[in-house]
C-alpha cells in the first residue's frame, strides 16, 4: 500500500473508527477530551488532504480512482476516486471542522459526546460526498449531510433552534424529492448512475432523442442543488438555520456544509451535463440574483450572525457565477472561492463566537467601539472583511479575479461587470457592520468588555494568518497552474 | 402512440402524487401532517425508481436503490418526529404558525 | 398483469390524495398504511419483490411512529383540532390542482415521444447480489445514516437538561 492509497483511504476510515473509539472509551474520558478525539480527526484530515494535493501535483494526475477497505475482498466497500480539484475541498473540511473544534471548547457546555459523534457523522458525509463516482451514492452521503445537520442545529432544544431545524428540514426535503425523482428519470433512460455511464449517456445521440426528459430532470437537480447551497431563491432557509444555532455549529453550517451540500453537487452536475447551454444559463442567472439579493438583504440585519449568513448567500453567487461558465478557469476559480469563503466565513464566525461571551443577543446595535478592548476580533474581522470584499492582496480577491477573469475569457463581459459592481454591496454592508461593532467611541457600559482568551483567540489569528499568507503567495500558484496548463 | 401506455400512466400518477405532497407539505399548518406529505410523495418516487428498474431490465440496481431510499426516508421521518416531540414540549401544540421567532 | 396495475395505481392516488386532505391525523396514517399496501402490489407485479416487503413492513412501522405521536401527544379534542388547523378548507384546493396538473401532464405526454432506449428484456439480476458486491458503498451510507438516526432519537427523544 503506498502513501496515495493510504491518505485515500484516511478520509472515510479515521472518522468511522473515530466513532467506534470515542464510544468505547469511558464516559467520563471522553467528556472531559472530546476535545482531543474531534481534533485529530480534523488535524488528520488536513494533513492527509495537502499530502493528497502535493502527490497528485507531483505524479500529474488528474484523478486516483482506489477501492475503500481493500482487505475485506476484492472489491472492498466500493470503488471511489479522487479528482484533482477534490484535495482543497477535503482540506475545508479539515479546517473548518478544526475551528468548529476550537469554538465549541468555549461554547459547548452540554451535549459533548453527542457534538463529536455528529461531527464524525457529518465529515463522513461530506468526505463521503467528494469521493463517491455515482449520483446515487452522492445523494445517500448527501442525506447524511444534512440529516447530521438537522440534528446538530436542533441539539440543545431551544426554541430558536428547533425553528431553524424545522426550516432547513422541510426544504431540505423538497431537495430530496426532487433530486430523487430526477435521478429515476435518468436512470429509466440509463440503466446506471454512475457518472460513466450518466456523461456517455448525455454525449451519445441517444440522448437527443430524449430532450424533455433530460431537461426536466436538469431543472429538478439544479432547483435541488440550489436548496442546498441556499441560492436565491431558495435561500428562506439559510439565515434562519445558521443563526440559531450554537456558533460552532454555525461555523460548519455556513463554512463547508453549503459548499460540499450544494456547491459541489453542482460541480458534478456542470460536468456532467456540460453539454446543455440552459444549465450555464440558469447557473448564472441564479448567481447574479444571490449576489445582489444576499447583498441587499445583509444591509439590513441587525443580528451580526444574520448579516454573516446573509453574506454567504452573496458569496455563494460569485461560486455559482464562476460555474456558469463551464471553463476549467472559472472550476479553478470557483473552487478558490470555495477555499477562501471558508476561510473568511469562518473568521467571521468565530468572532460571533467571541463577541457572544459579552452579548447574549448579538445584536450589532448594542456594540460598538468594541476596537479598543477586543484588538485581536477587530483585526481578524477586519481582514476578513477585506477579503470578503475583495480587496487585494487577500484570498478572496484573488479568486474573485479568477471569477471574473473566467466570464471575461468566456465571452460574458456584462456578467464579468455586473459581479465587480455588485462587489459594491458587500462592502457597504460590511462597512455599516464594522462602523457599528468596532470603530466609534467606546460607550461606558461595555469598558469592562475583555478580550476573548484561549482557542478563539487562537483560531482567530490562525485563520487571519491563513488568509494573509494565502493571499501573498497566490501569484505563486497561479503561475504554477499556467505551468502545468490549467488556465 | 396510444395514450393507454404503462409507463406513461404511472409517469402521470406519481408526478400527481408528488404534486400533492408537495402541496401537503406547503399548505398544512400540522408537523405531523408535513410528514405524511413527505412520505406521499417519496412513495411516488419510490415507484419511478421500481419501474425504471423494469423498464430497463435493471431490477436488482433498482431494488438496492429503493432499498436505500427507504431506509434514508424513515431516518428523516425519526428526525422530524423527534423535532415535532420538542416542539410540542415548548408551545404544547405541534402548530408550525408558532416558529416566529426568527425573521428579518 | 396491466390491468393489476392500472387498478392498483387509481387506489394508490386516492388513498394519497385522502392522506393528505383528511383532517384526522389517525385516518391519514391509515390511508398512507393502504397507500404503501398498494405499492407494494404494484412492486410486487413489476417484479421487485425484495423492494415490496421491506417498503410493506418499514411503513407499517412508520405508521406506527404517527400513531404513538399523534395519539400520546394530542390533547386536543377532534373538532377542536378541526377548527385549529382547518386543514380539510386548507387542502380544498388539492383535488382542482391535481385535475390540472394531470391535464397538463397527458397534454405533455401526448406531444412528446417518450420511449426508452435501454432494453427492457430482464438482465438476471439478483437484488442482494447487486446490493453486496456493486452498492457497498451505499450499504455503508445506509450504516452511517442509521447511526445518525440513534444519535438523533438519543439527542432528540430524550427530554434531559436544557442549556
Amino acid at each position: 500500500m503506498n502513501y496515495l492509497d493510504l491518505s485515500a483511504e484516511a478520509f472515510l476510515l479515521v472518522p468511522l473508527a473515530t466513532i467506534i473509539i470515542y464510544n468505547i472509551c469511558p464516559k467520563k474520558l471522553s467528556e472531559k477530551y472530546f476535545y482531543v478525539f474531534a481534533a485529530a480527526v480534523a488535524i488528520i484530515q488536513i494533513i492527509a488532504s495537502v499530502s493528497m494535493f502535493y502527490l497528485m501535483n507531483v505524479l500529474h494526475m488528474r484523478e486516483h480512482n482506489f477501492i475503500f477497505l481493500k482487505v475485506l475482498g476484492k472489491s472492498g466497500m466500493g470503488s471511489l476516486c479522487i479528482t484533482y480539484f477534490s484535495p482543497v475541498f477535503l482540506f475545508c473540511i479539515g479546517l473548518v471542522s478544526f475551528a468548529s473544534v476550537m469554538i465549541a471548547m468555549h461554547t459547548i457546555d452540554a451535549k459533548k459526546t453527542h457534538y463529536v459523534n455528529l461531527l464524525m457523522t457529518l465529515i463522513t458525509g461530506m468526505n463521503g460526498m467528494i469521493l463517491v463516482k455515482d449520483l446515487f451514492s452522492l445523494y445517500v452521503f448527501l442525506e447524511i449531510v444534512g440529516l447530521s445537520s438537522f440534528v446538530m442545529i436542533a441539539m440543545f432544544q431551544s426554541k430558536k433552534g428547533l425553528e431553524g431545524s424545522v426550516k432547513y428540514l422541510v426544504m431540505s426535503e423538497f431537495a430530496s424529492i426532487f433530486i430523487l425523482t430526477a435521478l429515476a428519470l435518468i436512470f429509466m433512460q440509463t440503466g446506471s448512475l454512475s457518472y460513466d455511464a450518466v456523461g456517455s449517456f448525455l454525449l451519445d445521440g441517444a440522448a437527443s432523442s430524449q430532450k424533455m426528459m433530460i431537461y426536466f430532470s436538469v431543472i429538478l437537480l439544479i432547483s435541488a442543488f440550489a436548496i442546498k447551497t441556499g441560492a436565491v431563491p431558495f435561500h428562506s432557509w439559510l439565515p434562519d438555520a445558521h443563526q440559531s444555532a450554537d456558533t460552532a455549529i454555525s461555523v460548519l453550517l455556513s463554512g463547508i456544509v453549503i459548499k460540499i451540500a450544494g456547491v459541489y453537487s453542482l460541480i458534478v452536475l456542470t460536468r456532467l451535463f456540460s453539454g446543455i447551454e440552459a444549465v450555464h444559463v440558469t447557473l448564472a442567472t441564479i448567481g447574479i440574483l444571490s449576489i445582489v439579493t444576499g447583498a441587499l438583504l445583509a444591509a439590513k440585519q441587525n443580528h451580526f450572525k444574520r448579516i454573516i449568513a446573509y453574506s454567504s448567500v452573496s458569496q455563494m453567487g460569485y461560486i455559482l457565477l464562476g460555474l456558469s461558465t463551464g471553463t476549467t478557469l472559472g472550476l479553478i476559480g470557483s473552487v478558490a472561492h470555495v477555499f477562501s469563503h471558508a476561510v473568511f466565513k469562518t473568521t467571521l464566525f468565530t468572532n460571533a463566537g467571541a463577541l457572544h461571551e459579552h452579548f447574549e443577543s448579538l445584536d450589532i446595535n448594542e456594540m460598538g467601539g468594541l476596537q479598543s478592548r477586543m484588538p485581536v476580533t477587530a483585526f481578524s474581522s477586519i481582514i476578513a472583511f477585506l477579503s470578503t470584499a475583495g480587496i487585494p492582496p487577500f484570498t478572496g480577491f484573488w479568486s474573485k479575479l479568477l471569477i471574473v477573469m473566467a466570464l471575461w475569457t468566456s465571452g460574458n463581459p456584462v456578467m464579468a461587470g455586473a459581479a465587480l459592481t455588485a462587489s459594491i454591496f458587500t462592502s457597504a454592508y460590511f462597512l455599516r457592520l464594522q462602523k457599528k461593532v468596532f470603530f466609534g467611541p467606546l460607550p461606558d457600559r461595555l469598558s469592562e468588555v475583555k478580550e476573548v482568551t484561549g482557542s478563539i483567540k487562537f483560531i482567530e489569528i490562525l485563520l487571519t494568518a491563513v488568509t494573509i499568507t494565502v493571499g501573498v503567495l497566490f501569484p505563486m500558484i497561479l503561475v504554477y497552474l499556467q505551468n502545468a496548463g490549467t488556465i | 402512440m396510444e395514450i393507454l401506455d404503462l409507463k406513461i400512466i404511472m409517469l402521470i400518477a406519481g408526478l400527481m402524487m408528488i404534486v400533492a405532497g408537495c402541496y401537503c407539505i406547503i399548505r398544512t399548518y400540522h408537523m405531523v401532517k408535513i410528514i405524511i406529505g413527505i412520505e406521499v410523495a417519496m412513495k411516488a418516487v419510490t415507484m419511478f425508481i421500481i419501474m425504471g428498474g423494469y423498464m430497463n431490465g435493471h431490477m436488482g440496481l433498482a431494488q438496492s436503490y429503493v432499498v436505500t431510499a427507504i431506509v434514508i426516508e424513515v431516518i428523516v421521518a425519526v428526525v422530524l418526529a423527534g423535532v415535532t416531540m420538542n416542539l410540542y414540549k415548548k408551545y404544547g401544540n405541534m402548530d408550525i404558525r408558532n416558529l416566529i421567532q426568527l425573521k428579518g | 398483469m396491466e390491468t393489476i396495475i392500472f387498478i392498483s395505481l387509481l387506489f394508490l392516488l386516492v388513498f394519497c390524495i385522502m392522506a393528505v386532505m383528511s383532517h384526522s391525523l389517525l385516518k391519514s396514517a391509515i390511508y398512507l398504511g393502504f397507500a404503501s399496501a398498494t405499492l407494494g402490489i404494484i412492486m410486487y407485479v413489476l417484479g421487485a419483490k425484495w423492494a415490496a416487503v421491506i417498503e410493506v413492513s418499514v411503513c407499517s412501522g412508520l405508521v406506527t411512529v404517527i400513531f404513538i405521536s399523534a395519539i400520546s401527544l394530542s390533547s386536543m379534542k377532534k373538532d377542536q383540532i378541526q377548527r385549529h388547523y382547518n386543514d380539510k378548507k386548507r387542502m380544498a384546493y388539492l383535488p382542482i390542482t391535481l385535475i390540472v396538473a394531470g391535464v397538463i401532464l397527458v397534454v405533455v405526454a401526448l406531444t412528446t415521444d417518450f420511449t426508452v432506449t435501454g432494453s427492457a428484456v430482464g438482465i438476471a439480476e439478483d437484488f442482494r447480489e447487486v446490493l453486496w458486491n456493486e452498492r457497498q458503498i451505499d450499504v455503508l451510507g445506509q450504516i452511517v445514516a442509521i447511526l445518525v438516526g440513534g444519535i438523533a432519537v438519543d439527542v432528540l427523544f430524550r427530554s434531559g437538561q436544557f442549556k
